[in-house]
């Protein structure tokens, strides 16, 4: 686990919770399982955290939940993305890219001359 | 990930009524860790370890919980906010848009709102204010009045004794403190004339126990006790801004009353009234004094000479408990002083709550206006839901298609309750407006014996009220509309374009004919009540007051008592009984005068003055008959009979022989003769009574006069010859055939002619005497009528109503009915019977209510009983004669259908 300051971490688990539930309704276990398959388990995030990050994007109006039957048949709360969240997710992707851009840069920067 | 499957149905029932979001949080939550540790469990982990696993991965499941759990409802309740207050805003403009597109029935709304709530607000002014609210004392309910009763006498209230006061101070053990109330008039100097103003002479320690201080200087204390008067006296504002123009230097200034000097230490504040009874008006100065020395008697003795007193409860000392231990107290007194307490007299002390003492005989007539005003809001509430179920009634279409586009049931009658309550609250505001701005009237209107007059206000609590009574009328009237509005099928009202179907008219005259009779029978109430009053009011003029009051004039002279007896001009009786023979005199010479008398101030006929009875015995009975024994005393000169015609019934009256030196004798009212000797001739026999139980012979019956008033039964009565038993206050009346103003002037003239130092007051006419003690009983029944006659006025509105509804509806039957030679009488007896079976359905309801319920005012009513058939019949009868005035008009648009018109439309 990297150890990144809490609002970075913070910022990263909506960023990978909005991404997940882009492509349709999903509910948290499923979230986490999509983000453990996805990034084969490198970032190994603490699932409990998935749940503070989801209800702060639905009280910012990013996803919007509803309560289901999972595949399992249990009663699950799903939660969908809104046209917002949609909008918040472009937003981030855009400056996830241009951070991890900068980042590369610098790591593959030559020693300063002179 | 495919779409969601729904959760079932009745899953989401069980979330209907409120929302867990604390039980969702435990859900989702436990959701993830069942399905990590089944998967551990799937890929070869035993449940343990699984578990184990599941909690790694997951993190600190309490702390996520919690922090979960803050969110979820934090969002909850924002969003109950957000929703109500957009609900609302919504609401408010929807119902704001309606109104103001009908201006009139808007207006109509709030104005009957307005009155309704208002006149509410203004009877609960007054009982808030004289009723409800406490005495602006400190503690006041621990303040209490302690009367002494002679049970054995039959006498209540008859005085306390100087070391009885002090008994009850030190050995009875319930009061903190205890104060003589001995409220007197005294003589004023230093005006341009001698002025009566009223004194109450206390305890010392008066001050200490109602915690009252001067607003300027101070005020005396129980330090300063002295056997006699203390030579200080406080103030009235009234009287420092009345008799010495308000000056600063006030405090300190020394003023003569009954020719004795007192310095004024202290001036109280404005509000400050003694919570107790006066002789006339609120106190002009408090004098304190120890009732031990000049002018009282010294030592002093176990007579009654202190009119009553006032005591504080100790803390923590329930009425209850007081009472019983004075009971065992004074049962320890008799044992004590068997002299001074014979046991036949059954002597007993009674406490009761000041706040009781001084507003129990208007409690009753209050309350029942009280009610009687709510009645009427109740009726202006049905008259108000009937015109908003008829004006709904053109939105219906509205409302179904609302409900089919999904509003819920709860949506409309909410949307509606707004409405009602917009209107109402706007009432609501008008009312308390206009109860500001008549305040000042309505406070004149008032009786002006009504007790805590001048401590009459709005208060917050009436601000209160008009809140609630705007709120609880707008769901009133807003109720019925709703349910009506919400039960409406929405697939007939579309398909009917508008146009009411003929279902729900059915359903709605059925519930405007249910507020009809509603309305009616509460009409009917309020008629009963108003009727009943009015015929008390009727027999309570009819009666005979025992006395012809017409060009008599009367008013009242205090004779001043200096404390030292030597100053005192008339100590003894044989002077003050050469003052009245002057004053007579004098009186009768006055040109135009065809009697005059004078007599002690409880003479004076229904004015509601302090006069306790005394025992007395009849010696020529047989002892046994002993019980129960007293009457009220007075002594009047020889032509009081004759000035008042009070008819004389056996005997004779006095005459001026009947002076000091001559045998003493008395005469008596019928009252007397039917409560203590029905039998037996009672002229020619010996009655004693009075301080030391002097003989006197009865030598006169005269009628009885109603001297507390025309309601008010009279009560025994012995009257002794003001020349052998003179007293220091004086009541005058002159039977005059000349200008009554005059005559007053006439009697203030010569009283000051013959002694300057005597004030004369209260100089009235005997019918302006007599038509005051009738106020409070003019003023319930005036507004009580008023209250009936609104009431009857809006169900007259109700059943125009809905007739008129009713015959525009059957308009094409009662044109077909007249094509096919139905005559007009045909169709008026059509038209009328719907409403006059309305009236006779609520009539009849009224009465049902009435009949048990007017036996709560009976204590209001008088010579009628409160089941009174002729009131009984006499309202049915009036209400038929307004229904049918109400039913006329649409009766007789009725008639004039055109057949052919009706048949086309």
């Amino acid at each position: 686990m990297l150890h990144v300051d809490l609002e970075f971490k913070r910022g990263a688990i909506e960023l990978l919770v909005l991404k997940a539930v882009s492509w349709g309704p999903m509910h948290g276990y499923a979230i986490a399982k999509w983000i453990q398959q996805t990034t084969d388990d490198a970032l190994r995030v603490e699932e409990g955290s998935l749940y503070p990050a989801l209800h702060r994007l639905e009280d910012k109006g990013f996803v919007d939940p509803e309560w289901g039957i999972s595949d399992s048949n249990r009663r699950a709360k799903f939660y969908s993305i809104t046209p917002l969240g949609r909008k918040a997710l472009r937003a981030e992707i855009r400056s996830w890219t241009l951070f991890a851009a900068a980042i590369a840069k610098v790591i593959v920067a030559p020693q300063p001359s002179g | 990930m495919g779409a969601i499957k729904r959760e079932p149905m009745f899953r989401r029932y069980l979330r209907f009524w409120r929302a867990d979001p604390r039980l969702d949080v435990h859900e989702e939550l436990a959701f993830h860790l069942a399905m990590r540790t089944a998967e551990y469990q799937e890929s070869g982990m035993d449940a343990s370890d699984a578990e184990r696993a599941t909690r790694d991965r997951f993190g600190d499941v309490n702390g996520v919980r919690t922090e979960v759990e803050r969110l979820a409802l934090d969002r909850h309740s924002r969003q109950l906010r957000v929703q109500w207050w957009d609900a609302l805003v919504l609401d408010l403009r929807l119902a704001v848009r309606t109104l103001r597109a009908k201006p009139a029935y808007a207006i109509a709304l709030t104005l009957t709102l307005a009155l309704g709530i208002g006149a509410n607000l203004a009877i609960f002014t007054v009982v808030n204010s004289v009723l409800l609210r406490p005495l602006p004392l400190a503690d006041p309910d621990r303040l209490v009045r302690v009367y002494d009763d002679l049970r054995g006498a039959g006498a209540n209230d008859v005085g306390m004794s100087v070391p009885e006061l002090e008994d009850l101070t030190t050995r009875a053990g319930v009061f903190d403190e205890v104060s003589a109330t001995f409220p007197a008039s005294t003589a004023l100097e230093g005006g341009d004339r001698v002025e009566r103003i009223e004194l109450l002479a206390t305890s010392p320690n008066y001050f200490e126990l109602l915690q009252a201080s001067a607003a300027q200087g101070r005020v005396y204390s129980r330090s300063e006790w002295k056997p006699g008067f203390l030579g200080s006296v406080v103030i009235s504002d009234a009287l420092w801004r009345r008799q010495f123009g308000a000056t600063d230097d006030i405090v300190g200034k020394t003023i003569r009353l009954d020719e004795d000097p007192y310095t004024i230490i202290g001036v109280m504040p404005p509000d400050f009234r003694h919570p107790g009874t006066t002789l006339s008006g609120d106190v002009d100065v408090w004098g304190g004094a120890g009732f031990s020395a000049d002018p009282f008697p010294s030592p002093p003795t176990r007579a009654r000479i202190l009119p009553g007193a006032i005591a504080r409860l100790k803390r923590g000392v329930t009425l209850e408990q007081a009472q019983a231990r004075l009971n065992a107290f004074g049962a320890a007194l008799q044992r004590e002083f068997p002299n001074d307490y014979p046991d036949q007299m059954r002597w007993s002390l009674r406490i009761e709550p000041v706040q009781s003492t001084l507003t129990g005989n208007v409690r009753p007539t209050l309350v029942i206006l009280l009610a009687a005003v709510s009645f009427l809001l109740l009726i202006v509430c049905v008259n108000l839901a009937s015109l908003m179920l008829a004006r709904s009634s053109t939105r219906m279409r509205d409302y179904a298609l609302r409900q089919a586009l999904g509003a819920s049931r709860g949506r409309i009658v909410r949307q509606l309750l707004t409405e009602s309550l917009l209107v109402a609250v706007i009432g609501g505001l008008a009312a308390i407006i206009a109860l500001k701005l008549s305040l000042g009237t309505l406070l004149a209107l008032l009786p002006s014996d009504l007790p805590r007059l001048s401590e009459i206000h709005a208060s917050w609590q009436v601000l209160a009220a008009a809140l609630g009574l705007s709120i609880v009328t707008g769901v009133l009237i807003g109720l019925a509309p709703a349910y009506y509005a919400t039960g409406a099928d929405a697939n007939r009202e579309l398909k009917e374009g508008g146009r009411t179907g003929a279902g729900s008219s059915k359903r709605q005259n059925r519930s405007r004919s249910l507020l009809v009779v509603s309305q009616i029978a509460l009409s009917v109430v309020l008629l009963i009540a108003a009727g009943l009053l009015i015929r008390s009011f009727a027999v309570v003029l009819r009666q005979n007051p025992g006395l012809d009051p017409t060009s008599v004039v009367t008013g009242q002279i205090w004779i001043p008592v200096p404390n030292n007896p030597a100053a005192n001009k008339y100590l003894v009786p044989e002077k003050q009984s050469a003052l009245v023979q002057q004053l007579l005199e004098r009186l009768s010479a006055l040109p135009g005068v065809e009697d005059a008398a004078l007599g002690t101030p409880g003479d004076v006929p229904m004015l509601a003055s302090v006069s306790n009875p005394r025992p007395f015995t009849l010696p020529d009975e047989s002892t046994t008959q002993q019980d129960d024994h007293s009457a009220k005393f007075g002594s009047v000169s020889p032509s009081y009979f004759d000035a008042l015609k009070i008819p004389l019934v056996k005997g004779r009256v006095f005459t001026a022989y009947d002076n000091i030196s001559a045998p003493k004798v008395a005469v008596v009212n019928e009252a007397f003769v039917r409560k203590f000797s029905s039998r037996r001739d009672l002229v020619g026999r010996r009655l004693s009574g009075g301080r030391n139980n002097v003989v006197f012979e009865i030598v006169g019956i005269v009628a009885d006069v109603r001297e507390n008033g025309l309601d008010v039964e009279t009560a025994p009565r012995v009257y002794f010859s003001l020349l052998q038993r003179p007293t220091v206050a004086l009541s005058v009346f002159l039977r005059s055939h000349g200008e009554l103003q005059s005559t007053k002037d006439a009697l203030e003239r010569v009283v000051h002619e013959v002694d300057p130092d005597l004030p004369t007051f209260g100089v009235r006419t005997m019918i302006e005497v007599m038509s005051a003690s009738m106020a409070r009983r003019r003023f319930s029944v005036s507004l009580m009528s008023a209250f009936a006659l609104a009431a009857a006025l809006l169900a007259a509105l109700g059943i125009y109503g809905v007739m008129a509804f009713l015959v525009g509806q059957r308009g094409q039957e009662f044109g077909l009915r007249q094509a096919l030679g139905a005559t007009h009488t045909d169709i008026l007896r059509l038209a009328f019977r719907p409403g006059f079976v309305l009236a006779a359905q609520g009539t009849l309801i009224g009465l049902i209510v009435a009949f048990p319920s007017t036996r709560l005012m009976s204590s209001l009513l008088f010579g009628v009983s409160a089941r009174d058939p002729i009131t009984f019949i006499a309202v049915p009868v009036f209400l038929a004669v307004v229904a049918s005035v109400a039913c006329l008009a649409p009766a007789r648009r009725a008639t004039r259908v055109d057949p052919i018109v009706a048949l086309r439309g």
